[in-house]
């Protein structure tokens, strides 16, 4: 999962008229991107808001290093915001994006599309996954990057929830990439389509992993399912408190059974 | 808490202070400061006077709040926290105002004691402070000042700008710090030095928390919503 951060600089707060004519006009970029970004952080409902991110994720930049921003800035930014408005007007425009040759755009799609439980992106989502871990998987030349975006991949597939037994076949040999991280992915996109304890009981392992970084998607991934019998164990991690929280903020929202909502709760105050 | 028999004799804490200034690593130093907010205790009797070497001890923990070690500040804040009202002039004084970590650290000390002295510093983190892990320790603490050792006069108006910073903190953008606050009105409104029945003003914040139409966030909600069953039967 992705932690939420503001654009740099540009912290001023702004209104939602002021975030669409950001948006709308395309001789700055950063004032489009900080637009964009403002919109999908504020929920924005206005009939202008998705037409504009649409058109706005249509937009392709040569990259320019000298810059300091992101190859595709605006369209990334609003693939990321179209996630987080849940308008199924965004479907057709984001399976585009899905196919861009930038695979940092291919990235936002992919977690914007399982945002909004896409079941039109499962089929391109196992096209790219289908070639698995020793080619989808393997790292990028001259990159720590793998070939596809996989993580977010195999969670949108996890997000949108279609339990067939090709898109399984699909996830499952990601379980054993050499990546934690793409493992952590796999195993709780597992128990999100399946629902088997087993892979809950995988994650919760990943909770006592030595690298920080692991352990903290590992919490996350629980908190994306909401897997309850995690409680204890998410509150015993080594990591800050604010990523628990998060995590036991899924097991509230997202969860159910045992143990029950008051006890979530309950945990969640000692950790203020 | 857990108090040691009275009696008990003070370990000396000289050499684990020494251990603390020498550590080399940021490993050491963790080890450090757990041996020696382990050590500290609170007075025998409660009272804050502080032996010398005592009070070398907490200077040295609010000290190691401000090295940008998290693991070392963890156990200091647990120190101090051990150590209860007998930490809160040190802890104050030693505040460096332009270290932001150590600030935050010691916002959580702070809240954790539960001392009136450190009110100031509470109400402005939850209104001001950038951080909302920092905003969150302050919502906490101000629902958990513990009014019972003040002076009677005092624990109206206390109580009453505890409310007032918690109701502010209702408006945080972050959901996290909202919740705190939740959890902040709470304990606010069960404490025994409060007014009775609980104002109207604190009971409207937590029904305006616990409604969709005005907070977005379901956990915040329902947070509020256990607050208002619990205020109601006590």
């Amino acid at each position: 999962m992705e932690p939420e951060t503001p654009p740099p600089g540009n912290a001023e707060p702004i209104s939602e008229a002021e975030a669409l004519r950001r948006l709308r006009q395309s001789e700055d970029q950063s004032l489009q991107y900080y637009g964009a970004w403002w919109l999908g952080r504020m929920r924005s409902r206005h009939p202008d808001t998705v037409p504009l991110l649409c058109q706005a994720l249509r937009q392709r930049q040569p990259r320019d290093a000298g810059a300091g921003v992101e190859h595709n800035a605006v369209a990334r930014n609003a693939a990321r915001a179209l996630g987080k408005l849940a308008d199924q007007r965004a479907i057709g425009d984001l399976l585009e994006a899905l196919e861009d040759e930038d695979d940092g755009l291919r990235e936002a799609a992919a977690r914007a599309l399982g945002d909004l439980g896409a079941e039109l992106a499962v089929l391109p989502l196992c096209r790219r996954l289908a070639s698995g871990p020793s080619v989808a998987g393997a790292p990028q030349t001259n990159s720590p990057k793998l070939q596809e975006p996989c993580e977010a991949l195999i969670e949108a597939l996890g997000d949108i929830g279609v339990a067939t037994p090709a898109v399984l076949a699909v996830i499952e040999p990601f379980l054993d990439h050499d990546r934690p991280l793409i493992r952590s992915a796999a195993t709780r996109a597992m128990l999100q389509l399946s629902g088997e304890p087993q892979w809950g009981e995988r994650l919760v392992i990943l909770l006592s992993h030595p690298q920080l970084q692991v352990r903290r998607a590992a919490l996350m991934d629980l908190g994306a399912v909401g897997w309850r019998p995690a409680l204890g164990a998410i509150t015993a991690t080594l990591a800050e408190n604010s990523l628990k929280l998060i995590a036991l903020r899924g097991l509230v929202e997202q969860g159910q059974g045992e143990p029950d909502t008051e006890a979530v709760l309950l945990a969640m105050d000692e950790l203020l | 808490m857990t108090l040691p028999p009275s009696g008990m004799p003070q370990p000396d804490l000289s050499p684990l202070v020494a251990a603390v200034d020498g550590a080399h690593s940021a490993e050491s130093l963790v080890q450090a400061t757990r041996a020696l907010a382990l050590a500290l205790a609170p007075p025998p009797d409660g009272s804050s006077a502080l032996t010398p070497e005592m009070l070398t001890a907490i200077r040295t923990l609010v000290g190691v709040m401000g090295f940008n070690n998290p693991g070392a500040a963890v156990a200091a804040v647990d120190g101090l926290m051990a150590c209860g009202p007998a930490a809160v002039e040190p802890l104050l004084e030693g505040l460096d105002n332009h270290n932001y970590g150590a600030r935050a650290w010691a916002v959580r000390a702070l809240a954790g004691i539960g001392d009136g002295r450190g009110l100031d510093l509470l109400e402005e983190a939850l209104q001001g402070d950038i951080g909302p892990s920092v905003r969150r320790a302050a919502a906490r603490g101000l629902g958990q000042l513990r009014l019972g050792t003040l002076e009677p006069e005092s624990r109206a108006p206390v109580w009453e700008r505890c409310l007032g910073a918690l109701v502010r903190g209702s408006q945080d953008d972050e959901w996290v710090v909202r919740y705190a606050v939740v959890v902040g009105l709470e304990s606010l409104g069960r404490s025994p030095h409060g007014p009775r029945p609980t104002p109207a003003t604190l009971m409207a914040c937590l029904e305006r928390l616990a409604q969709a139409a005005q907070e977005a966030i379901p956990v915040v909600r329902l947070r509020a919503q256990l607050a208002l069953d619990r205020l109601a039967s006590p």
